[in-house]
């Protein structure tokens, strides 16, 4: 008997509060996601190639995990505390038909339970099937074949899941259900007061309301002119201007309400109806409306963040070269081989391993130090490019320049004719120089699009410089094509000059990296992943350092891209999804809960001759404010926010990109857009169901 | 002068087969226009659901309710919310104001439901709010009103729209008796002066003494009808004990 009341009971919670029950199910897939990314395809597979960062990327999982758990907990206290308050009544009659505290404490704990179990038996199954397919859907796109997709279970991914989710319910429930059970019966049974909180002068609010967004501003701009990430200190102050400021303006924000009823005098049905409760809901939460606001701004700046640096590390390097075989770092001096054989060493040795017909092109990129004199300082001699740059408007990348072209005076030269089979792969137009004349190599990762542009201004006069004391002229645009495939050598500032010059130059003491592009066919046929696998497997079998050689391919530098997208979407997701569904979820059961508690109102309307379609209307009016005042709060925040974000965490590159960063706010105001009305559209469906029920009239005697 | 309601053999049965109630159980009357009815009876008679068909908040389960020459059962959606909100205005026991709205706003509802221009109605809320001595509470909320005060905003708001026929259950239900009486002055004077139609449910001998016409209804039927003639409102007031202590607990039902 006991035990049908509380099956009866949680099904009747469930039912009533789906729109927190479902949140509940999507908190349990997202925990299982993120505990369980190590099991991930693409995981396993970037673990074997860069184990340091996903290992770090694994220590932060708990920190994670823990975090989600203190929001979810606010989720779940908020919720149930709405739920238990309708029902005081209810528990007021058990006591008075003489249930025992200790009971009825241990009854509601039996309810909560049960809807748990729901919730993991619904939620556990979703999250391993979608865990999955996330799991295939990004290998597939990253063409990982190869790797083989694995299905997995990780058991302590589940046991982490329920254990959490559990302990966080139990918790939250401790509180309330203990919080109900200690009060007396009078005070359970008395109806609930609508008005409890009283009104103060409206100069308070007004002045809050003003206040607030002083504070906003304040805060908008110290995160704007980048101020906020100069000190931990100042950090600390726009943070807590930021989230005062937005507490108060929605306490303040009644003060705004009553003006809107005051100003507006159209003849919608019910607007002034719809106003006082939006009123009386902002009224009565208007912290926990702030602090879902807050929410929403940080799911915000996450999905910023995320695409941001999701964005800037696929576009890193472009994908030309395949492989580069060197001379391996730990030879022995003595034991060098000769600049001229590396090249023919390398094709036998591709030809002794079949591995000849992989490659469609082979060559090699010479460049080496300048050992004409002895000198090791101002060999390289550019006072006039310098100067030229030093009379250009004063500007951060302009020091930085300087500061680069400071460091030039014993530059690395690289051999034309090598530089051209570059050009020639990238499908840009070659190099031509005459024996006089030098193009400046600079590397990606040491300048930016700013810095070149300067500089390809000088260097189109044809700028005067010396080297080893012999006239040359500089010429053509900065070269940034990467010499390797991923990291041997990085060179931050060098000169391409004509073959015959560089031999010159050299000496004959060069380095040789030679770069193979793979065989279209062979990519068609297995894929860019599986021929690298394929022939890394090969290469592996071979004792490479007995021949002095190493090898790198783009598959370090792919896995270290995908590494950094992975790890940027996974995370940011996760946390942007957490923190719209509890924002979301506590906005919308706020809602739907005072809805009830006012639903004498509605019957009243009804009476004074409402139609249904009127009140969901109303309703539904109500909801698209409620929700929607949040949410323009944490728009408007969000587009100061994101971009203090992007240039405090982001490279310079991304800084200067201003049309992609409008795409991507696009991105994400359409995301915030797609998920809102999704929320918005849930709760105006079971508005609309609760006010059916009212329609119905009750026999009151 | 055609009846403005005219009800007939009306019944309203609650429940299934084996334990059915009979709240109605065949009644009829006749409203006419200016008139001032009073519907009493104890506990349980039949009265409020007798209040609540006319309202149509329920369905009878036979006979018909033709108010101004419209059979209540032919009305269904917008027209029933059209009949609610303007043929009848209702008076309730507990005054149904909504507490969030001040107390202009409350009685303007009905206009913002059923589209009339709030700037007409403007002028009649003047009127109105003068003649039930509220000017001073129309920006109040509800929470800083009196019972009195509480009960004449919603009477002004039953009123505003012009309605046929003023529906009151128990309106001095939960007032003090000096409360009361002003409400049903109140009430008594727009029946006098303004030929307002009222149909009032009540089992307050008091208030029930300032109509003109009194049906007593038990188990669902009418049992007894009282009229008042030239007589005082004190002499008419001893009537009605008279047949209240017959009709609840007198020796009447006893013997």
């Amino acid at each position: 008997m006991f035990f049908n009341l509380i099956v009866r009971n949680s099904k009747r919670s469930r039912k009533e509060n789906g729109l927190f029950f479902s949140s509940l199910v999507i908190s349990i897939v997202a925990f299982y996601i993120i505990l369980s990314i190590s099991n991930q395809d693409i995981m396993r597979f970037l673990q074997e190639m860069e184990s340091d960062a996903v290992d770090k990327l694994l220590l932060l999982i708990p920190i994670f995990y823990i975090v989600t758990l203190c929001i979810l907990f606010f989720l779940i206290y908020f919720a149930c505390k709405y739920q238990l308050q309708r029902r005081k009544h209810e528990f007021g009659v058990y006591l008075m038909l003489g249930m025992r505290r200790g009971k009825l404490f241990s009854m509601l704990m039996a309810e909560d339970f049960i809807s748990s179990i729901f919730a993991l038996v619904i939620g556990l199954p979703i999250a391993i099937i979608l865990s999955e397919m996330i799991s295939l859907i990004t290998a597939k796109l990253v063409g990982m074949g190869i790797i083989g997709h694995r299905f997995t279970l990780s058991l302590s991914a589940v046991l982490f899941t329920i254990l959490g989710f559990l302990v966080i319910k139990l918790f939250a429930f401790l509180i309330l259900s203990g919080n109900i059970t200690r009060q007396e019966i009078g005070s359970l049974m008395a109806p609930i007061s609508n008005n409890a909180q009283r009104q103060k002068p409206t100069f308070i609010y007004v002045f809050s309301a003003i206040f607030g967004i002083a504070m906003l501003v304040a805060a908008y701009l110290l995160a704007i002119q980048g101020i906020a990430w100069q000190k931990s200190s100042m950090m600390l102050l726009t943070l807590s201007l930021g989230i005062l400021g937005t507490i108060l303006l929605f306490y303040g924000m009644r003060a705004l309400i009553s003006l809107l009823i005051a100003v507006g005098k159209s003849n919608v049905p019910l607007r002034v109806f719809n106003f006082r409760q939006i009123q009386e809901n902002v009224v009565q939460q208007s912290t926990s409306l702030a602090i879902s606001s807050m929410l929403i701004l940080a799911a915000l700046c996450c999905f910023g963040a995320g695409i941001g640096i999701a964005n800037t590390s696929s576009k890193l390097n472009a994908h030309i070269l395949d492989y580069t075989f060197a001379v391996s770092t730990n030879i022995v001096l003595d034991k060098e081989p000769e600049p001229e054989l590396v090249f023919p060493s390398v094709q036998s040795l591709l030809k002794e391993n079949g591995l000849e017909d992989q490659f469609a092109k082979l060559f090699q990129i010479r460049e080496g130090r300048i050992n004409t004199t002895e000198k090791t300082d101002e060999v390289f001699v550019l006072d006039s490019v310098i100067d030229e740059i030093s009379r250009l408007p004063q500007s951060k990348d302009r020091d930085v320049l300087l500061n680069n072209l400071g460091y030039a005076g014993f530059p690395h030269v690289i051999c034309l004719s090598d530089y051209n089979n570059l050009l020639e792969l990238a499908g840009e137009p070659t190099l031509e120089l005459a024996s006089d004349e030098a193009a400046i190599y600079r590397d990606s990762s040491s300048t930016n699009e700013v810095r070149n542009a300067m500089l390809n201004e000088i260097l189109a006069k044809h700028p005067k410089a010396e080297l080893d004391g012999k006239t040359i002229f500089l010429t053509g645009e900065v070269q940034s094509i990467p010499l390797v495939t991923d990291s041997s050598i990085t060179l931050d500032i060098a000169l391409i000059v004509p073959d015959e010059q560089f031999f010159y130059y050299t000496q004959g003491n060069y380095n040789v990296y030679v770069n193979g592009i793979l065989d279209q066919n062979i990519t068609n046929e297995m894929g860019l992943m599986g021929a690298y696998s394929t022939i890394n497997e090969v290469l592996d079998m071979i004792d490479l350092d007995a021949l002095g050689l190493e090898y790198e391919s783009y598959l370090q530098s792919m896995g270290r891209q995908l590494f950094y997208m992975v790890a940027a979407s996974y995370i940011t997701s996760y946390l942007a999804i957490i923190f719209l569904v509890v924002s979301n979820t506590i906005i919308g059961v706020q809602f739907l809960m005072n809805q009830q508690r006012t639903g004498r109102r509605y019957q009243t309307l009804v009476r004074l001759g409402a139609t249904y379609h009127a009140l969901c209307g109303s309703a539904r009016k109500q909801i698209t404010w409620f929700m929607g005042l949040p949410v323009i709060v944490a728009a408007i925040s969000s587009l100061f926010g994101v971009k203090s974000l992007f240039a405090g965490i982001l490279s310079s590159e991304v800084k200067n990109a201003q049309g992609e960063m409008l795409v991507i706010a696009a991105i994400i105001i359409l995301i915030l857009c797609v998920v809102e009305c999704i929320y918005m559209t849930v709760i105006k469906r079971s508005s609309d169901r609760y006010l059916l029920t009212l329609m119905q009239p009750q026999r009151e005697e | 002068m055609e009846p403005i309601l005219n009800i007939e053999n009306l019944t309203k049965v609650y429940g299934n087969v084996p334990n059915q109630t009979r709240a109605l159980n065949g009644i009829t009357f006749q409203v006419m226009p200016g008139e001032f009815l009073g519907i009493m009876g104890s506990s349980g008679s039949g009265k409020s659901t007798l209040l609540n068909c006319i309202a149509t908040v329920i369905q009878p389960s036979s006979g018909s309710i033709v108010m101004g020459g419209k059979d209540l059962a032919s009305l269904n959606g917008k027209s029933l919310a059209n009949y609610r909100g303007k043929n009848i205005g209702y008076l309730f026991q507990n005054f149904e104001l909504l507490d969030n709205l001040t107390g202009s706003e409350n009685i303007l509802l009905p206009t913002s439901l059923h589209n009339v221009s709030e700037k007409e109605s403007r002028l009649r809320l003047k009127q109105l709010a003068e003649y039930l001595e509220i000017t001073d509470v129309l920006n109040k909320f509800p929470m800083q009103m009196s019972g009195g005060q509480r009960q004449r905003v919603a009477t002004a708001r039953a009123l505003i729209l012009h309605p046929k026929m003023i529906l009151a259950d128990e309106p001095t239900g939960a007032l003090d008796s000096k409360n009361a009486k002003n409400v049903m002055e109140k009430l008594s004077g727009l029946n006098r002066d303004d030929q307002a139609t009222i149909l009032m449910v009540t089992h307050d001998s008091n208030a029930a003494s300032f109509c003109k016409r009194i049906l007593f209804i038990q188990d669902g039927i009418i049992f007894h009808e009282l009229r008042r003639g030239d007589e005082s409102q004190r002499e008419f007031y001893e009537r009605i004990l008279k047949v209240m202590a017959q009709l609840g607990g007198g020796s009447y039902n006893v013997l």
